[in-house]
């Protein structure tokens, strides 16, 4: 949905870091249930390095599907841009089953995690009901 | 609907931890048993965890690139494969007043350690309770993104 004349970027981007937050939330929610399962390697998504990429510079040439069947190219935005999908390796270890979950940190991402998507929607509330007011205007 | 497939995948780790809970007491209950229907002792019993991999084609994968949404499924669940018998040999006790005592005296009981099956009570307890408070942070997300009209 293309947004920009009536709101700026904002509610784009924070709908794009819901989305991606949400499925951080997914991989954590694997590595929790899979921390007691033999060989399982523990991953996870860089969702702020997604979020922070940088938006193309005027002047700079993009490449723009111009039907539904081209594949998409050059998500540089950070509106599309996907986040790396990698595999936490653990400094020590101390089991011997392949597992590479670490409790602490996942736990602990999960937090963060939470609490980062519900910012992003608080965010979006606040702008909102600013839009409603100024649609308001003094009739309240 | 991305918050169900997420309770799915906590679910599935809580009915896991909960077999493997439900295979300890069974251990402990029967640390004396000397008759099962097999014949012989009882034999320790452990679950097998494996990650349920979701399948994905690569047609479907095409499709949803298209459709913009360029992520691969992520949530990875967990399922028991196999509950699996221990191998370690009987303990031999000499009781010659047992009825399932052998002609030299001696009776089989199962290789039981107490200390061992108490270490995996409280690793599966845990790991039951993070998945709890997975559970937890998934429905307080999915209530915070019902409030964003509010």
């Amino acid at each position: 949905m293309d947004t920009h004349t009536l709101f700026d970027k904002t509610i784009d981007l924070a709908q794009r870091a819901l989305d991606l937050r949400s499925r951080r939330h997914e991989v954590l929610l694997s590595n929790i249930a899979n921390a007691d399962t033999p060989g399982y390697k523990a991953f996870d998504l860089m969702v702020e390095e997604a979020l922070s990429r940088q938006s193309p510079k005027q002047g700079q040439l993009q490449m723009r599907r111009t039907d539904e069947g081209h594949l998409p190219a050059g998500g540089h935005d950070a509106s599309t841009a996907v986040p790396r999908k990698v595999a936490l390796t653990p400094q020590v270890t101390l089991r011997g089953d392949g597992n590479t979950v670490d409790m602490d940190r996942e736990m602990s991402a999960l937090a963060a995690n939470q609490l980062q998507y519900r910012m992003s929607t608080q965010l979006i509330a606040k702008k909102f009901q600013s839009l409603h007011n100024i649609i308001k205007g003094d009739r309240q | 609907m991305s918050f169900l497939d997420a309770l799915q995948t906590s679910a599935s780790g809580l009915s896991a931890q909960r077999l493997r809970m439900n295979l300890i007491s069974s251990n402990l209950a029967n640390v004396n048993t000397t008759r099962t229907e097999d014949g012989g002792p009882y034999r320790r019993k452990d679950a097998v965890f494996k990650a349920t991999e979701s399948q994905t084609a690569f047609g479907d994968q095409l499709n949803r690139s298209l459709a913009g949404n360029q992520l691969e499924e992520a949530n990875v669940g967990v399922e028991v494969t196999e509950i699996r018998d221990d191998y370690r040999p009987p303990i031999l006790k000499f009781d010659p007043s047992h009825p399932d005592a052998d002609e030299q005296g001696y009776i089989s009981l199962p290789n039981i350690n107490v200390v061992e099956e108490m270490v995996n009570m409280i690793s599966a307890t845990r790991s039951y309770e993070a998945n709890v408070t997975a559970i937890k942070a998934s429905k307080d997300m999915a209530s915070d993104a019902m409030d964003i009209g509010r």
